[in-house]
C-alpha cells in the first residue's frame, strides 16, 4: 500500500523495526549503515552461534523488506551523498543520540531546507528534549525507567525484564505510526515535520495504565510473580501444570466473573470444591469483598484449590476442556512451542525466504497484519553489507567509476 | 521545535469504533490524538472489561471508575448502543456510511449474523477500511478462542522469557501483547488510508494480536528456527552485557536497574563506583571473564548500590555515562522530571471525577502535535451531540431510539 513512498532508514540497533513495518506495508526502504556494518550487526544471536557481521539474528529480523547501502555519515562526501538522497525521499528515520544527526548538519532543520515535504522521525532513549535527553540507555534501562519494569518480577524481589528486548520496539511501532500521522497531514499541507519519539515514553503504554495510579489516588498493583493485586486481592494469572504452567485469569466481575463461575463448575464436577464454593457471586464479588462479606482470606482460600485443581494436570488437558467450556486459559508457550503451534501453522503465518550468505532457506515469522489489498510480501532478505550500494547510488546517477572512487576514500 | 499550525493531523478522518477492552482502543486512541474523529460505541448491559480494572479513582470500584478505561478511550466520543437490538445496528448503519474506517472485535460470527461483516457492507459501501482484530486472526482452529492479552502474552512466548533463573515464569506485567499489537495495526489503518486516498479503493485489514506480537521476539524465533536453541530464564542477565541487572538501593522497594554494554562502560563503571583498579582485574577485564565472575561481578555492584537511594545511583551512573535508572513506580513516574517534561501525564476534565489523569501520546510532532479534548467517555455521554450533529437525527428519532432501548 506504501509502494509510492521512498523511506532513507538511518537507525543503528535501535527502532530498526519503524523501517521494517513501513517497508512491510509496500514502501522502498533504504537501510543505510556504516562502512563498517551497523552496530545491529554484532547484537546476537548469531546463525550456526559465532559471532559475524553477516549472521546476526537480529539483523536478519529487523532489515527484511529493505534494501541495504553503506554510507559513512562521519565523512563531508558521505554527508553530500546523504544529502543528494533526502531529494528524493518521503521519509528519513534515525535513532542517534540526540544532537549527533545536527552536528553533521543533518538535523531537521538542515534537511528540512533540502527537502519541506520530508517526514523526519528521531528514535531515542528519553525523547530529544528534557534534562535527560542525553542519558545513556538500554533495553533493561528504559523499561525501568517507563515503569513497566517495577510491575514484573516476585514480590520482594528484583524486577524483572523479558529477555528479549523490547523497549525500542515499542518505539519504533510509535514511530512507523508517528510517520504516518505525519504522512497524512502531508497530503494536506505539502509539508513535512519532524516527529521525536521517547522509549521510555513508549514502553510506559505497557504499564496497562497504572502508571496514572498516583494521579487518581489509587493503589498500585506491585510485584505478584505472575499476577497481580487490586487492593489487597491478588489475582493469580501464571498457575504450574503437571508440565509446565499455564495462563489462567481468575477474577470477578461482569467481564471476568462468568468465566469463573464456568471454572467453578468444572472444579465442582470434579470434587475440586463444593457447590457454594461454584456457587458464590462471581459478578458481584467485589462488593462482597469490600463489604467485608466475604473475608479476604476466603478468596486465598479458592485460590489455592483452583491452584491444586491445575497442578495435577497437563497443559494440553487444561486447555483442550477450557476450550470446550470457554476459560480464559491458554499454555504458557515456549519459544519451541510458538513454532510448533498448530494455529499458526493452519493459518499458514511462517514465511521462508532464502537469507544469504546462509546456506537454507530461513524461516520468518509472517505477516503481522493481513490485508486483503495489497497483501504484505517478503520481497527482500536482509541485505549483506553494501549489497544494494551499486543499484541505490546508480539510481542518483552515479557510475561504477564514482562508486569504485567512493569505495576507495571509505565513504561507502 | 515550533508548533505553528496546531490543527490535528488527522483532523477529518472519521472512525467507527466498536472495539473493547485495551488493544483495539489503544490503537484508536492514538488516532483521536491527532485530531481523527473517534465515535467509540459500547453497551451497559455487556461491560468492557477495562471498565471493570485497575487503577481505580481513589481506590472506589465503579464503570466509571477505571483509570484505564479513561485514559485508553481519552478524546473519543462516547455512544451507548445495544447491538442485539435492530434499531441500534441501524444507528450503526448510519455511522458506518459518515464514517471512514470502522474497527471491531467482535467473533467472526457475530458481526456476519448482523449483516456487518466485510463482503456485505462494502456492498453498501465499496470505499469502507474495515479492521477486525482478535486474538487468533478470523480462521484456524483457536479462531473461536476469546482472551485477553494475558492470554496473548502465555501463547505467544512472552510470559515464558520472564523469571528467575531455575524458577517458574513470570512474564511481563498484565496484558503485554494489547500493547504490542497497537504498533502494527494503526500503522496498517494509515497505509489503508492513503491507499484509498489514492486509488479509490476500500481495504479489509485481519489482525491477529497473538501473530502481530511475534514481531517482537523475531530474532528469538530466527534463533530456533536456525539454530534449534531456545533461551533460558536467566533473570536480568544478558549474554552480551555484564553486569546487567537490577540491584537492591536504599529505601522501601527501591531498585536500579543498571547496564555496562561494553569495555569502555565497564571502566567508567568502576571509575564512577571509586574502585578504578577493578578495571584492570583479570577477573572482569572483558565480556567473557565478567561473564564467567557474575556471581563475583553483581555482589560488588549490589555493594555499592545498597547503601544508596535509587536516584543517587542512577544520577552517579549517568553522570559517567553509564545505563542506569531508578526503577520507576507510578509515584516515581509521575514525578520523573523527563515524563513531566514530555507531558506523559495529561489533566482533563472529567464528567464524574471532577478532574482525571491521562497519559499523553508518545509522539511528538513539530508543527501538528497531539491535542487532549476530553478523558475517555462516562457511558453514553455524547450520545446527543453524535447522534444530532454528526448523524443529524431529530428529536423524534432519539426519542423512538430511546423507547427501543436502543441507547443502553
Amino acid at each position: 500500500m506504501l509502494s509510492p513512498y521512498r523511506v532513507l532508514d538511518l537507525t543503528n540497533e535501535r527502532g530498526l523495526l519503524a523501517g521494517q513495518i513501513l517497508a512491510d506495508l509496500g514502501a522502498d526502504v533504504i537501510q543505510v549503515e556504516p562502512p563498517a556494518g551497523s552496530p545491529a550487526r554484532r547484537l546476537g544471536p548469531f546463525a550456526g552461534g559465532t559471532q559475524d557481521d553477516e549472521y546476526s539474528l537480529y539483523w536478519w529480523a529487523y532489515t527484511r523488506n529493505k534494501r541495504g547501502i553503506s554510507c559513512d555519515l562521519e565523512q563531508p562526501a558521505g554527508q553530500a551523498l546523504l544529502r543528494r538522497l533526502v531529494e528524493g525521499a518521503d521519509f528519513l528515520i534515525e535513532s542517534d543520540r540526540p544532537g549527533e544527526m545536527a552536528a553533521r548538519r543533518l538535523g531537521y532543520e538542515e534537511l528540512s531546507a533540502i527537502n519541506p515535504r520530508l517526514v523526519y522521525v528521531s528514535i531515542s532513549g528519553f525523547g530529544h528534549e528534557g534534562p535527560k535527553a542525553g542519558y545513556a540507555d538500554s533495553d533493561l534501562v528504559l523499561l525501568a525507567a517507563g515503569g513497566p519494569l517495577a510491575l514484573s518480577g516476585n514480590p520482594g524481589r528484583s524486577p524483572l525484564r523479558v529477555s528479549v528486548a523490547q523497549a525500542y520496539h515499542h518505539a519504533a511501532g510509535e514511530a512507523a505510526d508517528g510517520a504516518l500521522i505525519a504522512h497524512h497531514e502531508r497530503r494536506r499541507s505539502g509539508r513535512g515535520q519532524h516527529v521525536d519519539v521517547s522509549a521510555q515514553q513508549a514502553v510506559a503504554n505497557a504499564t496497562m495504565s497504572l502508571i496514572l495510579a498516583r494521579s487518581i489516588n489509587s493503589d498500585e498493583s506491585g510485584r505478584q510473580g505472575g499476577g497481580m493485586a487490586f487492593g489487597a486481592v491478588r489475582a493469580q494469572i501464571i498457575w504450574t501444570a503437571t508440565d509446565g504452567h499455564v495462563s489462567l485469569t481468575l477474577g470477578f466481575g461482569p467481564a471476568i466473573g462468568p468465566f469463573t463461575r464456568r471454572l467453578m463448575e468444572w472444579i465442582c464436577e470434579e470434587g475440586g470444591c463444593d457447590e457454594a464454593t461454584r456457587d458464590k457471586d462471581w459478578i458481584g464479588y467485589i462488593d462482597l469483598l469490600r463489604s467485608g462479606a466475604e473475608p479476604p482470606s476466603e478468596w486465598e482460600r479458592v485460590t489455592e484449590l483452583v491452584a491444586t485443581f491445575m497442578a495435577d494436570k497437563t497443559k494440553a488437558e487444561l486447555f483442550t476442556e477450557a476450550r470446550m467450556r470457554g476459560l480464559l486459559l491458554v499454555p504458557v508457550s515456549t519459544i519451541e512451542d510458538v513454532a510448533k503451534s498448530e494455529q499458526l501453522e493452519a493459518r499458514g503465518y511462517w514465511h521462508e525466504l532464502a537469507q544469504p550468505p546462509w546456506p537454507q532457506p530461513v524461516r520468518f515469522p509472517g505477516p503481522s497484519v493481513r490485508v486483503d489489498q495489497k497483501p504484505m510480501q517478503y520481497r527482500r532478505n536482509a541485505p549483506t553489507l553494501g549489497q544494494d550500494n551499486a543499484e541505490v547510488y546508480g539510481e542518483l546517477g552515479l557510475d561504477p567509476a564514482d562508486l569504485a572512487a567512493l569505495q576507495v576514500t571509505g565513504v561507502i | 521545535m515550533t508548533s505553528g499550525n496546531s490543527s490535528g493531523a488527522l483532523e477529518g478522518v472519521n472512525v467507527v469504533d466498536l472495539m473493547w477492552v485495551v488493544a483495539g482502543p489503544t490503537t484508536t486512541r492514538a488516532m483521536a490524538d491527532f485530531g481523527a474523529t473517534v465515535v467509540r460505541i459500547e453497551s451497559s448491559t455487556r461491560v468492557d472489561t477495562s471498565r471493570t480494572v485497575q487503577p481505580f479513582h481513589d481506590n472506589e470500584y465503579g464503570p466509571e471508575q477505571s483509570g484505564l478505561f479513561i485514559n485508553m478511550n481519552a478524546n473519543k466520543l462516547g455512544l451507548t448502543l445495544d447491538l442485539k437490538k435492530p434499531e441500534a445496528r441501524e444507528v450503526l448503519l448510519d455511522l458506518i456510511d459518515w464514517g471512514d474506517i470502522l474497527c471491531e472485535s467482535f467473533s467472526p460470527k457475530a458481526m456476519r449474523s448482523w449483516g456487518l461483516d466485510y463482503e456485505t457492507l462494502r456492498q453498501r459501501k465499496p470505499e469502507l477500511i474495515m479492521f477486525s482484530t482478535c486474538l487468533f486472526g478470523q480462521d484456524g482452529p483457536l479462531s473461536s478462542v476469546a482472551g485477553f492479552g494475558t492470554m496473548g502474552s502465555a501463547i505467544s512466548g512472552f510470559v515464558a522469557l520472564a523469571g528467575e533463573a531455575g524458577g517458574a515464569p513470570v512474564g511481563p506485567f498484565g496484558a503485554y501483547t494489547d500493547y504490542v499489537a497497537p504498533r502494527f495495526s494503526l500503522a496498517t489503518l494509515l497505509a489503508a488510508l492513503d491507499h484509498r486516498e489514492r486509488t479509490g479503493e476500500g481495504v479489509y485489514i485481519d489482525q491477529a494480536q497473538a501473530e502481530s506480537a511475534l514481531h517482537f521476539l523475531t530474532p528469538a524465533l530466527l534463533e530456533y528456527h536456525v539454530n534449534g536453541t531456545v533461551p533460558a530464564l536467566a533473570g536480568n542477565r544478558d549474554p552480551q552485557m555484564a553486569p546487567h541487572g537490577v540491584f537492591r538501593c536504599s529505601g522501601d522497594d527501591a531498585w536500579a536497574a543498571i547496564a555496562v554494554r561494553d569495555d569502555d562502560d565497564w571502566a567508567r563503571f568502576c571509575e564512577a563506583i571509586g574502585q578504578a583498579p577493578l578495571a584492570a582485574d583479570a577477573r572482569f577485564a572483558t565480556l567473557d571473564a565478567r561473564k564467567q565472575n557474575e556471581d563475583a561481578l553483581e555482589a560488588i555492584v549490589s555493594a555499592w548500590t545498597a547503601p544508596r537511594s535509587d536516584l543517587e545511583t542512577e544520577m552517579a551512573l549517568q553522570a559517567a555515562g553509564v545505563p542506569a535508572h531508578a526503577v520507576n513506580n507510578s509515584v516515581a513516574c509521575t514525578a520523573d522530571p523527563q515524563l513531566q517534561a514530555r507531558d506523559e501525564f495529561v489533566t482533563l476534565p472529567h464528567p464524574v471525577h471532577g478532574t482525571t489523569v491521562v497519559e499523553g501520546a508518545k509522539s511528538r510532532l513539530s508543527r501538528t502535535p497531539a491535542t487532549y479534548r476530553t478523558a475517555g467517555p462516562t457511558y453514553g455521554q455524547h450520545n446527543d451531540y453524535v447522534l444530532r450533529e454528526l448523524l443529524g437525527y431529530d428529536d423524534e428519532r432519539i426519542v423512538d431510539l430511546t423507547i427501543a432501548e436502543a441507547l443502553t
